[in-house]
C-alpha cells in the first residue's frame, strides 16, 4: 500500500486526507498541534468578545483508516523520501503533502514584538485576540492604527474586516469615529451613538494602493470606509515600530502615531528544513506550480494551502480546492486547480460579500447583502462537515453557480 | 535578459495581486536594482506607476506583450 504523508492538519491537509481512499493509501497526518482552529473566527473573539469554541481534535476530525500522529516535523528530505520528527522519529512515504499553513513572525520587524505580545492580534490564536479584545472593550478614545504589517498575509479581506468590526463595536460603546457624521445603519436616529462615550479615530494602513488591495473589490467597499470615517493609509508597509513614542514609521517613508496598535504581524512559510534547500523561498514559502501544486523537480510531492508560493490568496477556501485537486491526482485522475478564490468578507452591520477570482477572471465587483452575511455565519457551522468532505455536494454546485466569469457579467458590466 | 534583474512573475494574481509581489521584493532590494515585473493584471499599470511615485522609484518600461504586461523598474529610492 502506497504511504501519504500529510504534514499539517489544518484545512487543507484534512480535506486531502479525508479524500483519500484508505483501501488504497496508508494515509498520515503529522501535526505538532492535536486541535484543530476554525481561524476566519479570530475576528469574532478579538472584535466582539465571542466565546464560541472554535477548536477540535484532529483525531476526531480523520475519517476511518486514516491515521494521526502529534509529533513536530523538523526536516524533510525530498530527495530521499524522509521526513524527520522529533525524538528522531523518521517518516517514510510514497506521497508527501506539505500543508502546514503560515507562522506568524513579529520578530522580523524591529519594534513588533513587543506590540504583538501586548495587544495580540485577530490572526494568528485565540489566546491572541482574547488578548485584543480586552484593549478593544476597556478602549477609551484615541487612535487606533490597524493594518497588516506586511504584503504577505493570510485571507486578504480580514484586515479590512477588522477595521469594519472595530468601527461598528466603538460605535455600539457610544463614540464616535474619525470626524464624519455616523450614517452607517444602525447609528441613524440613535442618541446613544453619536460619540457620547469619547472621540476616536480609525486609521487603516495597508501596503497596496487602496483599502482592498484588488481593485474591483475596492469600488465597493471604498464607499463605506469613507461613510464609515475609516482613514486609510495607503502605500504603507510598515518598517519599524517606535513604541516609546508610539510611532510606526513605512518602508515608503510615512509615520503614523497611535494610542492602541493592532498589528497583524508578516506570514512566514514554516520552520522546517527542506533538503533540497531551492524549494523554499526567502520567506520560507514552499514553491509549487500553480495548477497542480507540486514541487518543482517532484512528482510525489506538494504544497497546499498558506504555505506553498500560488499566485493566489492565502485563504481556507484555496486549501480546501487545491488539496481536492491533489488527492485527484495521487488517485492517477487528472486535475487543475484554475486559482478560485472565494473569501468571505463581513462588512459589518450584519452584511457580508465574497471575494470571487480565479486565475483567468479578475475579482468581482460584489455588493455586501445580508443573504451572504447569513451564508459567512452558516460555514462557522458546516465547517466541520466541509473538513470530513460530507458538504462537498453543496460546494459544488456553489461553485458551479458563482463562477467569477458569471459574476463578472452580471456585476461588473452595470457599472 | 540582462544579468541582476530580478524577474517578479505574477501572472495570475488577481487577489492580493500584483503589488503583493513588488513590495516583498522591495524590502529586500537595493539602490539600483531593476526588477522586470509579469503579470496579466489589467490594473497593474495604474498601481505600479502610483507605487513608484510613492516611493520615489523609477519606471523604466511598460509594455503589453501579447501573454503579459511587463513592466522594468529601477529602484533609486531605499
Amino acid at each position: 500500500m502506497k504511504k501519504v504523508l500529510i504534514i499539517g492538519g489544518g484545512g487543507g491537509g484534512l480535506i486531502l486526507a479525508n479524500h483519500l481512499d484508505t483501501n488504497e493509501f496508508d494515509v498520515t497526518i503529522v501535526d505538532k498541534s492535536d486541535l484543530h482552529f476554525y481561524q476566519p473566527w479570530f475576528l469574532y473573539i478579538a472584535f466582539k468578545g465571542s466565546q464560541r469554541k472554535i477548536s477540535r481534535p484532529i483525531g476526531e476530525l480523520v475519517r476511518p483508516g486514516v491515521n494521526f500522529v502529534k509529533d513536530e516535523i523538523t526536516e524533510i528530505n525530498l530527495d530521499e523520501r524522509k521526513a524527520y520528527g522529533s525524538r528522531k522519529v523518521v517518516y517514510n512515504y510514497d506521497y508527501i503533502a506539505i500543508a502546514t499553513g503560515t507562522s506568524p513572525d513579529p520578530d522580523s520587524i524591529p519594534g513588533l514584538r513587543q506590540i504583538y505580545d501586548e495587544y495580540g492580534d485577530y490572526h494568528s490564536s485565540v489566546y491572541n485576540s482574547q488578548k485584543l479584545w480586552s484593549h478593544v472593550k476597556n478602549f477609551k478614545g484615541g487612535t487606533i492604527a490597524i493594518g497588516q504589517s506586511s504584503p504577505t498575509c493570510k485571507c486578504p479581506p480580514s484586515l479590512l474586516e477588522g477595521a469594519f468590526l472595530l468601527e461598528e463595536r466603538l460605535r455600539g460603546m457610544g463614540m464616535s469615529v474619525g470626524t464624519s457624521d455616523p450614517v452607517s445603519p444602525s447609528n441613524v436616529n440613535d442618541p446613544a451613538k453619536t460619540g457620547t462615550k469619547g472621540k476616536s479615530r480609525i486609521v487603516f494602513f495597508t501596503p497596496f494602493p487602496r483599502a482592498y488591495s484588488a481593485e474591483p473589490m475596492n469600488r465597493v467597499v471604498e464607499p463605506m470606509v469613507k461613510e464609515r470615517g475609516i482613514e486609510v493609509m495607503p502605500f504603507f508597509d510598515v518598517d519599524t515600530i517606535d513604541g516609546q513614542n508610539k510611532t510606526i514609521n513605512s518602508l515608503e517613508g510615512e509615520s503614523l502615531k497611535y494610542d492602541l496598535p493592532i498589528i497583524v504581524p508578516p506570514c512566514k512559510g514554516p520552520k522546517i528544513k527542506f533538503i533540497p534547500e531551492t524549494v523554499q523561498d526567502e520567506d520560507r514559502f514552499i514553491k509549487a506550480d500553480k495548477n497542480h501544486m507540486k514541487i518543482p523537480g517532484y512528482d510525489d510531492a506538494f504544497a497546499i494551502g498558506d504555505c506553498n508560493t500560488l499566485p493566489t490568496s492565502k485563504t481556507g477556501v484555496t486549501a480546501h480546492l487545491e488539496a481536492m485537486t491533489v488527492s485527484e491526482l495521487i488517485q492517477g485522475k487528472y486535475s487543475e486547480f484554475n486559482g478560485r478564490i472565494n473569501c468571505p468578507f463581513d462588512t459589518a452591520y450584519g452584511k457580508a460579500t465574497f471575494v470571487i477570482a480565479d486565475y483567468n477572471n479578475p475579482v468581482v465587483p460584489y455588493p455586501p447583502t445580508a443573504t451572504k452575511h447569513f451564508m459567512k455565519m452558516s460555514m462557522a457551522r458546516i465547517y466541520w462537515m466541509t473538513l470530513m468532505g460530507t458538504a462537498d455536494p453543496i460546494f459544488e454546485q456553489f461553485f458551479k453557480f458563482t463562477t467569477p466569469e458569471k459574476l463578472n457579467k452580471k456585476y461588473a458590466s452595470v457599472e | 535578459m540582462d544579468a541582476g534583474v530580478k524577474i517578479i512573475d505574477s501572472r495570475g494574481a488577481a487577489c492580493p495581486g500584483p503589488i503583493t509581489d513588488l513590495a516583498r521584493a522591495y524590502r529586500n532590494s537595493k539602490v539600483g536594482d531593476i526588477f522586470e515585473m509579469w503579470a496579466t493584471d489589467k490594473g497593474v499599470k495604474a498601481d505600479t506607476q502610483a507605487w513608484a511615485t510613492k516611493t520615489g522609484n523609477e519606471i523604466l518600461e511598460s509594455r503589453e506583450d501579447p501573454d503579459k504586461i511587463v513592466i522594468r523598474i529601477k529602484i533609486n529610492k531605499r
